[in-house]
């Protein structure tokens, strides 16, 4: 299958810390990639650095064929939701949407069609609220951060622990687009979470990184879950 | 908890705050920029009783100052209505832990004493008391006078924790300090004799220092039960919740792709409290004019006018451009993230500060009553201010990289935006720039030649808005990464 995310020799390093360390690593297109790992095992690291938000130490990624931090060109197809800093706290919900809408080049319309896809997800709790962002609860603020990620048809999203901070009935539907989107409109998603159950559920492929390393690289099957467990317990 | 132990936390909090990460230059600078305003305020209060001796020689200068003290009670007032901060800790972690509430209010209560408003006065009225000693005035009384003195102070710190969350009180406090102003202006009613004998009668009687002591315990003892009744955490530790105010901007369309850019950045000035802050400096930079227009001295020196004329309609453009791209710092990852090219940010933000230039100058209308030459010299203002001025505001925008909380009113002189070296080298073009480019033909040729070489020094900036906007852009790519870690540090 052709390759969309390809990284070589990435590392990064905070003066003489090694926080990242990736020799190799490529993900197909239409992936859904769970990244999974202790507290500073660089996950976030990793999608800061394939979102050109800090610099690699040595390597590149490369991005449907664009190296991040040379060019702009990948924004276009690539959206992510990665913490409440992507939200803007000052704009109501829909505010928000038809912001990113305007900056995707998707008119008001077709961002209407797609919340309404989203009304389920929401639960009434988004949407008409007169509430500015900032005033949401966190797990709000999280579902808008979410379904912003998802407009304008991105090929890529990025999602930094989409789980963490929903009630349950949300994290099922949740993990329901997730898989929808890979399986029926094959866009990659790249996920990152503590919680192995949503990971392995929801994703094809589980990489493990431990202090900035990949310690295991497994395409999912009935046994994933116990593996992980397995690994976790030491 | 003791006092110690709050002393100590507040004392980690700004040792360990970034001001403290800048290099040496910039902490160099700072502190010079400290020692200025010290100094100032200290020069200020050494020489304001010869000033008045020497103005007026047949009054008793003590007296006079005293009656000039009702326009600094006012003045200050105002002043701290809108820089100074209320006094925020970190109460939440408190909550949970075995400490009484009272010490914490108490603590809080005490800390804003050290403000750099109530140090301020210190070092003017220190200086003054010292000359009056040895100018032969009763030592005793006097430093009854400094204690009276010092308590209204108090008292005006106080009161203005209260009065923030009520507009209506400084509305009617603005609405005195002008009309006093204005009749005193016009010779109708000179209130400060009134006031002066209020003030002089804590140097002269002595016991009446009693009632700003009384007024400062009362206001300390208002403060604590307000703070008191609220101290949970929906109360006043919780940011306050703003009601949804909603307008149609669809107007702003026209401007196309700017359009959106344009709209969140309206929706942003007026729904936080920071830029509705500068919102509001920007407005009394209008009246800046009535400084220098007013004094006939000035009228023999065009060039101090044309400075004064570019400080008219600048107000906006300077405050808010200077902060270009901190504005958008609380979601700067997004930005950088999602499909925004930096020309199309970069462009909004000049049209905002050129439409607000362009309001300033609409506003600036009544200036005409000074004659035609001061208004179409505040005409090339504009024009500089909007062909040259904003990109100079900008460049120097781009290498501030201070976070903002956008809801959180400014903290006076607490960060360091004014203090760092490149801002400082900006500010010198836009000061000396004007000043600069009227002179020169003006000692050439004449007054109009001045003027025609302003207004066209803006359009000329107009022609090479492409150029200016590239260098301002190459500035930004350069930066990105220092500038997102900056962004993403929290206060």
């Amino acid at each position: 299958m052709e390759t969309i995310i390809q990284v070589q020799n990435l590392s990064k390093s905070y003066k003489a810390d090694k926080v990242l360390d990736i020799e190799a690593l490529d993900i197909p297109k239409g992936q859904s990639f769970g990244l999974v790992g202790n507290n500073g095992a660089g996950k976030t690291t990793f999608f800061s650095l394939l979102l050109d938000l800090i610099k690699p130490t040595t390597g590149q990624i490369e991005n449907k064929g664009v190296e991040v931090s040379q060019s702009e060109d990948w924004k276009p197809f690539t959206s992510s939701f990665i913490d409440e800093s992507f939200l803007i706290g000052y704009l109501t919900a829909e505010e928000y949407f038809y912001f990113i809408g305007d900056l995707r080049n998707t008119s008001k319309s077709e961002v209407d069609e797609l919340l309404a896809e989203f009304e389920d997800f929401f639960h009434g709790e988004i949407l008409n609220q007169k509430k500015y962002l900032r005033d949401l609860s966190k797990g709000n603020q999280k579902k808008a951060g979410i379904v912003a990620a998802l407009i304008g048809n991105p090929e890529v999203v990025i999602l930094d622990e989409p789980f963490a901070n929903l009630d349950p009935t949300t994290q099922i539907r949740l993990k329901k687009i997730i898989k929808e989107l890979s399986s029926q409109k094959h866009v990659t998603v790249l996920v990152s979470s503590h919680d192995l159950m949503h990971v392995t559920e929801v994703c094809e492929r589980v990489v493990v990184l431990d202090k900035g390393r990949i310690v295991k690289d497994i395409y999912t099957s009935e046994a994933t879950l116990k593996e992980l467990e397995l690994y976790f317990e030491r | 908890m003791t006092t110690k132990q709050f002393l100590s936390l507040e004392w980690k909090q700004f040792r360990r705050s970034s001001f403290f990460e800048k290099g040496l230059a910039i902490k160099i600078l700072m502190f010079l920029g400290a020692l200025y305003f010290a100094s100032l305020a200290i020069l200020a209060g050494a020489g304001i009783f010869f000033l008045f001796k020497k103005a007026v020689p047949n009054q008793d200068p003590f007296i006079l100052i005293n009656n000039y003290l009702i326009y600094w009670v006012l003045g200050d007032l105002a002043l701290r209505y809108f820089m100074q901060q209320l006094p925020v800790m970190n109460i939440k972690p408190m909550l949970l832990l075995p400490v009484k509430r009272q010490s914490v209010i108490q603590f809080l209560l005490l800390k804003t004493s050290f403000s750099f408003f109530n140090i301020l006065p210190l070092l003017f009225f220190i200086p003054l008391v010292i000359v009056l000693m040895v100018q032969g005035y009763n030592p005793v009384m006097v430093l009854l006078w400094f204690a009276g003195i010092l308590s209204i102070s108090f008292s005006i710190n106080f009161l203005n924790f209260i009065l923030n969350k009520n507009t209506a009180v400084f509305v009617v406090v603005i609405a005195l300090l002008a009309s006093f102003i204005g009749l005193k202006y016009f010779g109708v009613f000179d209130i400060s004799p009134y006031t002066g004998v209020f003030f002089l009668s804590f140097y002269n009687l002595g016991f009446t220092v009693l009632v700003p002591l009384a007024l400062v315990l009362f206001l300390f003892k208002a403060n604590y039960r307000l703070l008191r009744s609220n101290f949970y955490v929906d109360g006043a530790v919780q940011a306050k919740k703003e009601k949804f105010k909603n307008y149609n901007l669809e107007f702003l369309n026209r401007f196309g792709t700017l359009a959106t850019f344009l709209k969140n950045d309206v929706k942003m000035i007026t729904r936080n409290a920071r830029p509705k802050q500068v919102l509001l400096i920007s407005f009394f930079f209008l009246f800046y004019g009535l400084f220098f227009f007013t004094q006939d001295i000035y009228k023999e020196m065009p060039v101090v006018i044309a400075f004064a004329g570019v400080f008219v309609t600048g107000g906006f453009l300077m405050t808010f451009g200077q902060l270009v791209p901190s504005w958008d710092s609380e979601y700067y990852k997004l930005m950088m993230s999602q499909n925004v090219s930096y020309r199309q940010y970069l462009e909004s933000k000049w049209l905002l500060m050129a439409i607000g230039c362009a309001v300033s100058f609409i506003l600036s209308t009544p200036y005409i009553y000074f004659g035609w030459e001061i208004y179409v010299m505040i005409a090339a203002g504009a024009s500089f201010n909007i062909g040259l001025n904003s990109f100079i505001t900008l460049y120097g925008g781009a290498l501030n990289r201070v976070p903002i909380e956008l809801n959180q009113k400014a903290k006076a002189f607490s960060n360091t935006q004014g203090f760092n070296p490149t801002q400082l080298l900006i500010s010198l073009p836009k000061i000396l720039g004007p000043m600069i480019i009227f002179y020169i033909p003006y000692k050439l040729i004449n007054f109009n030649a001045g003027i025609i070489a302003l207004a066209l020094s803006g359009l000329l900036g107009l022609v090479f808005k492409s150029y200016f906007l590239k260098l301002i852009e190459n500035l930004y790519q350069k930066n990105k990464y220092k500038t997102i870690s900056a962004f993403s540090e929290k206060k």
